[in-house]
């Protein structure tokens, strides 16, 4: 599952049209939309706000290390090389107020260019702001606040902030429909890079299925296993896969076996053991 | 689904580089070794190295360089589980940290949090720690504990500057570990008395199966030679030893192999380790990495390092002592 974060509406409106979502009726402070395989929010503006919402997405959603986030909304340039309408994704996001950096792990293939991002707590507007205080290619409001709040729940290869340049911090007035024109031209850069995000946790999920996983509850149910037990099967269940394709049939004759006892258990689980080994 | 390198970015495409480094001459040599790689400022190594729930598994397919100054400890006291081959004051030291190898049972994999290759620049003072402990007492150190040194001495030149270093220093002996084939990036240097060169050895299913990436038996048997035949001290490493189906006829074919082509009357030394490791590691590995032969199998574990129960471990060594014995003189052999 992707999960994307907005601070404002006209970020995401050309998203929830390009997935598809449907907004889901909920009674909470935050408008959500969902489909399938994404699902946003929309935060709006600010740090706080930034990290209430994508903690609340990613707990409301019950988000695991193979889902995905990102943060995706307009920002002003600082960097004069980078073009108005470029999306950027960040590899370093700096908090300005505290100085605290953030580094997403940069590991899926993307098209888009790369800079450093830096959060303010207000809007940066040139010559209200001295610019050699500036570290950041690009300015915003919330980066800094989603990657914190993501960083509980998701490895750094899994969180992203994805900023589309807007301005040159020139002050100049926010135009919905511009917006959502800036962030719907980037899309098909945005959805290449999901789809290698996608791609890496397809080919690199570990762990047990959810299937050999109800094997192992089961036994340890019946065969009353203790904890130590129950984790040692886990991995003897692991060691026989790294050789076998499948789980061998003799295994499943264990299922509907059902002791008394703790130490009658101990006599199967020593023949599970054998049979794996 | 695409295949795997469309999906990844290319390994080094970032270097971080810790702030206060920027201006060390191995630096500047590093990074321009990779012109077309992103720099990024860091104010720590930690702050990339450590950050939490980082996927090691999948780094090891896009690994990055973090360029760094090592503070504090920088000398260790040899760990037990580690051969001293009969030397006191038994040290290992890290210039870097990980590999640019990927082997399926490499306690790095358990021991950091990130599959990410950190190199430390300030070599000058790790130099130092070395001449204040020489002050007081030998020492034989270990240096390519935490990584593969030489493999990476296209990177930066850190064997040859520790061999250089060494050179002279009666009380200091070297140890440079390495299953790489990169002996051709220090040729160049005179022989050091004190500085013994090791190559870890492998049967070539376990290469092929189990150490992704390092050179083939053959190449490594090549780069023994040539450092021999140029007078190097050179230790073989039977270390780890695995247990595998057929691994008997594998670990005989491996030693038959390597004394047709070396002399062993010219190899320094050489050690036999059963596969151990210690058991906080192994328990990370078998969290984190897919189903594998050498992770998940049923060790035993004594005093906290997991390794083959006794009878398995007790077949390995007298197989090994007696293949080995038939080559190298019984006090040469070391066992652990
Ligand atoms: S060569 Fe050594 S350090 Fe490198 S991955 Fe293999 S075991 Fe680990």
């Amino acid at each position: 599952m992707f999960y994307i974060v907005t601070a404002y509406h006209a970020e995401a409106k050309p998203i929830i049209e390009y997935f598809g979502l449907k907004k889901v009726v909920k009674n909470s402070r935050f408008q959500v939309f969902a489909g399938e395989e994404v699902a946003l929010v929309e935060s709006g503006p600010g740090v706080v706000a930034s990290s209430c919402a994508t903690s609340f997405l990613l707990a409301e959603f019950e988000a695991t290390d193979r889902d995905a986030v990102l943060n995706i909304g307009i920002a002003g340039a600082k960097n004069i090389n980078l073009k108005k309408g470029d999306a950027i994704l960040c590899h370093k996001i700096i908090y300005h107020d505290t100085k605290r950096a953030f580094y997403p792990d940069m590991i899926a293939r993307h098209d888009m260019k790369e800079g450093v991002l830096e959060t303010f707590d207000f809007p940066v507007i040139k010559g209200n702001f001295p610019e050699d205080r500036i570290e950041g290619d690009a300015v915003d409001m919330e980066g800094a606040g989603f990657f914190e709040a993501a960083s509980f729940f998701l490895p750094p290869h899994k969180v992203h902030c994805i900023k589309v340049i807007h301005d040159y911090l020139e002050g100049v007035r926010v135009e919905p429909s511009f917006v959502s024109d800036l962030i719907r031209k980037n899309l098909p850069l945005i959805e290449g890079f999901m789809s290698s995000l996608e791609s890496i946790d397809c080919l690199f999920s570990v762990g047990l299925s959810g299937k050999e996983k109800e094997i192992i509850d089961k036994l340890a149910g019946n065969l009353k296993l203790t904890f130590t037990m129950t984790h040692q099967l886990k991995n003897l269940i692991l060691f026989y896969l790294s050789k076998h394709e499948r789980l061998p049939g003799e295994l499943y004759d264990f299922l509907n076996v059902r002791v008394n006892s703790k130490s009658e258990g101990k006599i199967y689980f020593e023949r599970i053991k054998k049979l794996l080994c | 689904m695409k295949g795997l390198k469309s999906c990844f970015v290319k390994s080094f495409s970032h270097i971080y580089v810790e702030e206060g480094i920027e201006e060390n001459p191995l630096t500047k040599e590093i990074l321009k070794k990779f012109p077309k790689a992103l720099k990024v400022r860091i104010k720590h190594y930690k702050d990339v190295f450590c950050r939490p729930r980082q996927n090691f598994f999948v780094q090891e397919s896009s690994r990055k360089l973090i360029l760094a100054a090592k503070k504090g400890e920088l000398l260790y006291r040899g760990p037990d589980i580690c051969h001293d081959f009969g030397n006191e004051n038994f040290y290992y030291t890290s210039p870097a940290l990980n590999c640019i190898y990927s082997c399926d049972y490499c306690y790095l994999k358990g021991m950091h949090p990130s599959a990410n290759l950190v190199i430390f620049v300030n070599v000058e003072d790790y130099f130092k720690e070395v001449e204040d402990i020489l002050k007081q007492k030998p020492l034989y150190l270990c240096i390519s504990y935490d990584t593969d040194l030489l493999a990476i001495e296209g990177i930066i030149a850190l064997s040859a500057m520790w061999i250089e270093f060494a050179r002279g220093k009666e009380d200091l002996k070297l140890e440079i570990r390495t299953k790489s084939a990169n002996y051709s990036a220090i040729s160049y240097l005179v022989p050091a008395s004190n500085v013994i060169l090791a190559w870890t050895l492998s049967p070539t299913e376990v290469i092929k199966k189990y150490e992704k990436n390092t050179p083939p038996l053959e190449l490594r048997l090549k780069n023994i030679i040539r450092a021999i035949g140029d007078g190097w001290k050179v230790r073989l490493c039977f270390d780890p030893v695995l247990y595998f189906e057929n691994w008997e006829t594998a670990y005989e074919n491996l030693i038959s192999r390597t004394f047709s082509v070396i002399p062993a009357d010219k190899v320094n030394d050489a050690s036999i380790g059963v596969f151990r490791i210690p058991r906080d590691y192994l328990k990370r590995m078998r969290k984190n990495f897919p189903p594998s032969e050498i992770i998940h199998y049923p060790y035993i574990e004594t005093g906290g390092v997991y390794t083959y129960d006794e009878e398995v471990k007790g077949k390995i060594i007298e197989k090994l002592w007696s293949l080995l014995k038939k080559h190298i003189p019984e006090d040469k052999i070391f066992i652990l």
